[in-house]
């Protein structure tokens, strides 16, 4: 590439405001999150419930104590990775919802290489436990990639299907040829060897040595998207397709790649569950929490440090509604529509600050056709 | 083989294709318009909600089509204005409302019900089933075109009706003008918002009532993310069924028969496996139909 067009490349990304988080973007976000949680307090109150006590709850559950903390850590990396799995895909201008299934299959991919190098070194089992998740959800995730960049079929469709096929494929195996034969166990595949369990870093919590692993993977994709040629062909592709090609850039080859690679993050989060978690593959591994990511990725424009610290925040209303249904009583489904209404507020951001500037424009034109009447009048 | 293939199968299909069928129509009015409404899955799982609430609460399953019909309306009304009026990203907001229809019926389910999973009883009144006595006569097309839900006899009554007014109605012209040249159809007076506002308010109410016919047509109850994804199955219908109406129910007629087809299978084969087959095969049929029009079109270059 020249230099020359990398500047007019430059100066092309920089009039899409959309892409960036700028400081109006951020306080949308601090307003939207209030609304959201007002309406929630309002839905508590209508169904008879009190909302500092549930929402006290909720905070003190998310992070009241370490094993508390620690789960909620646990949960903002898969929310993180999730979250960058999409993002990555995003940025290059196509559409991962198809995560979930890839987490599945890359979860089962590791758990059969777990179980299966029983005897063998720790790191060893760990290292093909990866490669083995990454290739599933890679694979996975290359199948409606390459439908979209090769026969235009809407990925979104394709990859929103292809979840469904996987969780019931993973669930055949898991009841059927590969069941383990231990008593107790509902739904899952042999144990893991335990020589390459993660280590819990905090004591009865989620929170593994597994965090390592996905602080690694988040550090290469933000590396990969913000510092790289790579994430800035792939940024370029992704805002616009057809500059991209006229610079150069094989914008189709970029785009199969960035679904590839999400795929394998997926996979990877799948590894992380069944390693430092469950040790097995259970068909409960995973309850949407692909879906949970994807909303951070959206929320946040798909920029890479907004992901991650965003992820904390929906972990602690994801860790903190589960605790607040157990002490206050009431559905921590309530945390889904709080999230929702935040997409919502923030989906509409754009829209609706244009119409309330293009709304106080014409009323400051009215007022001065106004006063330029009373002018001509006097 | 008998066992697999007979009368039943074909009765299954009917009731496993006419949720898909009713969801696609609206899906195609919707993208017609130039609207990709990816919520259609969140907006069936409220109507089956909803349907269930009404037939329950009054006791009629009139009063749960009219409560299924009202979210759909509010629903494809909310679609509306976040995606044109707001100018938010289509995607964005179809998997956000998905998310919320899960998360709004589960809680409702607890607020209201008090039931953790499902919801079923004897208070839920399910739709009526038609009987058409001069069908009935007729050996196996009695048996199977005649005593099916209300519902049913609605979707292809739709198909028909949806086909008449999008290509032989100024209505119809006007809506898909709104979504082909929108520019076109504002030189000559019409708002293409109002078009787009109409198509999506019906696929909003059209994709509640699939919900609707979940619900109530053939097992009274409701249960958690009961939709399982029939909505995006509608998408991918609507996709390769071109958004042409008699093409968009028959790929839903055939994925409500190999649904149907892997009921049946289940004694044979592990249901995990025919409950994976209409997805894969979807998939599948998406990716043949865009081979085909890719020759076609080669072809007449």
């Amino acid at each position: 590439m020249s230099t020359g067009f990398l500047q007019s490349v430059r100066a092309l990304i920089a009039l899409k405001p959309k892409q960036k988080l700028t400081a109006q973007y951020l306080l949308s976000l601090g307003v939207a999150v209030l609304l959201a949680f007002l309406v929630g307090a309002g839905i508590m109150l209508l169904s008879g419930y009190d909302p500092i006590t549930c929402y006290g709850a909720m905070f003190q559950g998310a992070l009241g104590r370490p094993r508390a903390l620690g789960n909620t850590l646990a949960k903002t990396v898969t929310l993180c990775l999730t979250g960058l799995a999409m993002s990555l895909a995003a940025k290059a201008g196509i559409f991962n919802v198809g995560g979930e299934g890839q987490l599945y299959l890359g979860g089962l991919a590791a758990a059969i290489v777990g179980a299966g190098m029983e005897g063998a070194p720790g790191w060893l089992i760990i290292l093909c436990a990866i490669l083995a998740a990454m290739a599933a959800g890679g694979a996975y995730a290359f199948l409606p990639g390459w439908l979209k960049v090769k026969l235009k079929v809407n990925e979104v469709v394709t990859t929103i299907l292809l979840n469904t096929a996987a969780i019931y494929f993973c669930s055949y195996v898991a009841n059927g040829p590969l069941k383990t034969a231990e008593r107790g166990i509902a739904s899952g595949t042999a144990m893991v060897s335990k020589a390459a369990w993660f280590t819990p870093l905090i004591r009865l919590s989620n929170l593994t040595t597994g965090v390592f692993y996905a602080a690694a993977v988040a550090l290469i994709v933000w590396y990969l998207m913000t510092r790289s040629t790579v994430g800035f062909e792939m940024k370029i592709t992704g805002t616009n397709e057809r500059f991209a090609r006229y610079g150069g850039i094989r914008a189709e080859r970029l785009m199969l790649w960035g679904m590839v690679l999400s795929g394998m993050i997926c996979g990877i989060v799948g590894f992380i569950e069944v390693f430092g978690l469950h040790h097995r593959f259970l068909t409960t591994i995973s309850s949407e929490f692909y879906f949970d990511g994807m909303l951070v990725a959206m929320i946040m424009r798909y920029q890479p440090v907004g992901v991650i610290l965003m992820s904390f925040f929906f972990a602690i209303l994801n860790i903190g509604g589960s605790a607040m249904e157990l002490s206050a009583g009431i559905s921590s489904e309530l945390m889904l529509i709080v999230q929702s209404i935040i997409i919502f507020f923030m989906a509409a951001e754009g829209g609706i600050s244009e119409m309330v500037r293009a709304h106080a424009a014409a009323r400051r034109v009215r007022r001065a056709a106004k006063r330029a009447e009373r002018g001509q009048a006097l | 083989m008998s066992e697999i293939f007979n009368l039943l199968l074909f009765q299954n299909t009917l009731r496993t294709a006419t949720p898909v069928v009713l969801c696609a129509m609206g899906c195609l009015l919707s993208d017609q318009v130039g609207i990709m409404n990816i919520g259609v899955d969140g907006m069936m799982l409220m109507g089956a909600f909803f349907a269930v609430l009404g037939s329950y609460l009054f006791g009629s399953w009139a009063m749960g089509l009219l409560f299924a019909a009202g979210i759909g309306v509010l629903l494809g009304l909310f679609y509306y204005v976040f995606s044109i009026k707001f100018k938010s990203d289509e995607f964005i907001i179809g998997v956000a409302l998905n998310i919320l229809a899960g998360g709004l019926t589960v809680f409702l389910l607890r607020t209201l019900f008090g039931v953790k999973g499902s919801f079923s009883g004897p208070g839920i009144v399910p739709l009526p089933t038609i009987r058409i006595p001069w069908l009935e006569g007729v050996p196996v097309l009695g048996a199977v075109l005649s005593g099916n839900t209300l519902l049913v006899y609605v979707s292809w009554l739709l198909v028909l009706g949806i086909w008449v007014l999008l290509y032989k109605t100024p209505l119809g012209f006007h809506l898909r003008a709104s979504g082909e040249a929108p520019e076109a159809l504002r030189a000559s007076g019409r708002s293409p918002e109002r078009m787009k506002r109409l198509a999506s308010v019906l696929c909003g109410l059209l994709a509640a009532l699939s919900g609707a016919h979940l619900s109530l047509g053939y097992l009274t109850m409701f249960s958690e993310n009961m939709s399982a994804s029939r909505g995006f199955v509608a998408v991918a219908c609507v996709i390769f069924g071109a958004s042409n109406p008699p093409r968009v129910f028959l790929a839903a007629l055939l994925f409500g028969f190999i649904d149907a087809l892997g009921l049946r299978l289940q004694r044979y084969i592990p249901s995990d496996l025919t409950s994976m087959a209409p997805y894969v095969i979807t998939v599948a049929m998406m990716v043949v139909v865009v081979l085909l029009r890719r020759k076609k079109q080669r072809s007449t270059l």
